[in-house]
């Protein structure tokens, strides 16, 4: 890194005074890890918090899992990307949980079976071998889903105080934040993940409403506006409009996974199945869609403010972006498929007519955008407030990681190992395993975090290391509650047929579109594109695995005295 | 000119950011009711 991008990252607001803001709230954090583990004294309290959360603190919960550090980078990294169209996929996540809130879907009857995870519902609908098959999927695509959390939410910490990117800093911070984590996970369970949720809450509301007026009068109301349309045209704020980067197929797409983020992705599914009753759950969730909005709102809009705050520093904008190219150099970008990095845009972002107004030369390759809006946020804010939104940050990387684990490791105990046992394992058994592999999950994301040289992308590569998992579970979950011919072979196969959504990554719609290339009048790029963009390619897994599961079930149906539960057969259970 | 997508997303902005402060209060203090009648029943519950 240059010393120019260097100095541009250390000019920051960030004091002392808001390093003890932030170094007390990690300490209040431990404490109470440390005080409430003497609750933790079987598996519901350890993984349930006792099933006895009230609806206020159920909302406080969810807010604070679901609006976690990565969903504020890589939103603002989307709103910085592609403006105001971004908003879509926050709209369609608040109405989606509205109405899963309004009507009950899916939630409800797992929360009256009163399951503890989603594949022991799996195992009390189908059989045990779907249970372990789930759990292990579920495992498997979750734990590689958060295997950037740590990275990025350190890469935050990094460009919010301007330490060094290029040092030690970051494996230093990723060290320091997990050991913290860790230690009050492994203690007090979902008791203390239940408290430190709840002062993250606190914190992080008033953050965030303080820091957006604090950005809106920095750079303007107008001025907003103003430069997403200049940069972007129409399509900066259109989501229909292909060129923006999105369109009809991406935001279908969107909206199935605004229903997995609030009904099928399990560490939702958890606050869920931890309420008193279904009353309850439907108030939490019809509460909660305003979160689900707003996590992706308010940091779409942090991102385009970082936008219009660079875009107007001389010094900033040389950094970000790369020089406008001429037509020809375009053309080769296109071809070599590295259209995305272009200032303000997706790949047919690139083909339009307007190109961006030309940056300041630079022979330094653009800095990671997911700089951007941290960078912003450290020279717009006062000390104190900056170690507040810090604090507040922290404690939303720290809430969701504190979530994910205690999730994961306990569905690998309660779905994976424990059925495979033929002795069954006591409920100290069950905690101290999931203990050790809250530690080992933890060790395995601090490596990954460290080695994995990935895309830039981080909404891409979550999207897809997910649907490994949830593109199986959506159909084997509505089939089971809602169809009562669903069959324990007909989900087997429709678990196994989900995980044709790792096909959705970059390299391998990429060589799937050199194949077929030859056999068609299209070029690689027009087919990666209209055909295999990773929009179209997870609608096409999820369809696929849809006509499976029905196929195999009306193929294979289980034998008459089959114990069914679920909505399906009246909830008998 | 500002375009009919301009004016939604500028509604929305400020009707969420509203209402979501409005929420944030009423969790705040429900919450913590929630929350120490929790941690009450969790303590009293017989081992």
């Amino acid at each position: 890194m240059s010393d120019a991008v260097l100095d541009a990252l250390r000019e920051t607001n960030f004091s002392t005074f808001d390093w003890a803001i932030v170094i007390g709230y990690l300490l209040v954090s431990l404490v109470i890890g440390i005080l409430v583990r003497h609750l933790a004294t079987d598996m519901t309290n350890y993984i349930g918090a006792g099933r006895s959360l009230g609806s206020w603190l159920g909302i406080a919960t969810m807010t604070g899992t679901e609006l976690g550090l990565v969903t504020v980078m890589y939103s603002a990294q989307k709103g910085f990307k592609f403006g105001f169209a971004a908003f879509h996929i926050a709209v369609l996540a608040g109405v989606v949980t509205f109405f899963v809130g309004l009507t009950g879907f899916i939630v409800a009857p797992l929360r009256r079976l009163e399951v503890l995870t989603i594949p022991e519902f799996y195992e009390r609908r189908f059989d045990r071998r779907t249970r372990v098959l789930g759990g292990f999927l579920l495992a498997f695509g979750g734990i590689l889903n958060m295997g950037l959390f740590l990275k990025v939410g350190s890469m935050f910490v990094v460009g919010v105080t301007g330490l060094p990117p290029d040092g030690l800093a970051l494996p230093i911070v990723m060290t320091v934040l997990l050991v913290l984590v860790l230690v009050y996970t492994v203690l007090g369970g979902m008791i203390s993940v239940v408290i430190t949720d709840y002062l993250q809450f606190v914190l992080l509301s008033l953050g965030m409403v303080l820091t957006t007026a604090l950005a809106i009068r920095y750079v303007g109301w107008h001025e907003i506006f103003v430069t997403v349309r200049e940069r972007m045209g129409t399509a900066g704020f259109d989501p229909l409009q292909q060129e923006g980067g999105f369109g009809p197929a991406y935001v279908t797409w969107m909206g199935i996974l605004g229903l997995v983020g609030c009904a099928v992705w399990p560490t939702a599914v958890a606050r869920a199945l931890a309420m008193k009753n279904t009353t309850e759950l439907r108030k939490q969730y019809m509460w909660s869609s305003l979160s689900f909005l707003i996590r992706f709102l308010i940091p779409y809009f942090w991102g385009i403010c970082a936008l219009t705050f660079i875009a107007n520093q001389a010094d900033l904008e040389g950094l970000f972006f790369t020089p406008a190219p001429d037509t020809e150099t375009l053309e080769i970008r296109i071809e070599e498929g590295n259209a995305s990095e272009m200032p303000g845009g997706s790949e047919s972002a690139a083909s339009q007519s307007d190109p961006p107004p030309a940056a300041a030369p630079s022979t330094e390759p653009p800095l990671q955008d997911l700089y951007a809006m941290p960078l912003f946020l450290g020279r717009i804010l006062p000390a104190g407030l900056l170690g507040l939104i810090s604090a507040a940050m922290i404690a939303a990387f720290m809430s969701t990681h504190d979530s994910y684990l205690l999730c994961w490791s306990s569905v690998i105990t309660q779905d994976v190992v424990a059925p495979l046992r033929k002795e069954p394992l006591t409920a100290e058994q069950r905690i101290r395993l999931t203990r050790w592999l809250i530690v080992a999950i933890g060790i395995f994301v601090w490596a990954w975090g460290l080695f994995y040289e990935g895309s830039d992308d981080i909404w891409d590569y979550m999207a897809i290391t997910g649907a490994i998992y949830f593109v199986g579970a959506i159909v084997v979950l509505v089939g089971g509650l809602y169809w009562k011919r669903a069959s324990r072979r007909g989900a087997f196969a429709a678990l196994l047929t989900g995980c044709s959504a790792i096909l959705s990554l970059e390299p391998i719609r990429a060589r799937l579109a050199a194949l077929v290339a030859p056999l068609t009048q299209l070029s690689v790029d027009e087919l990666r594109q209209a055909v295999f963009s990773s929009d179209r390619m997870n609608l096409a897994s999820l369809l696929l695995t849809v006509i499976v599961f029905i196929s195999v079930s009306l193929l294979f149906p289980d034998e008459p005295d089959a114990s069914v539960v679920g909505e399906s057969k009246g909830a008998q259970a | 000119m500002t375009s009919w997508w301009e004016t939604i997303w500028a509604g929305l902005l400020i009707v969420a950011l509203a209402a979501f402060t409005v929420m944030a209060i009423l969790v705040t203090i429900g919450g913590a009711y929630d929350l120490v009648r929790m941690l009450k029943e969790l303590r009293d519950r017989p081992r």
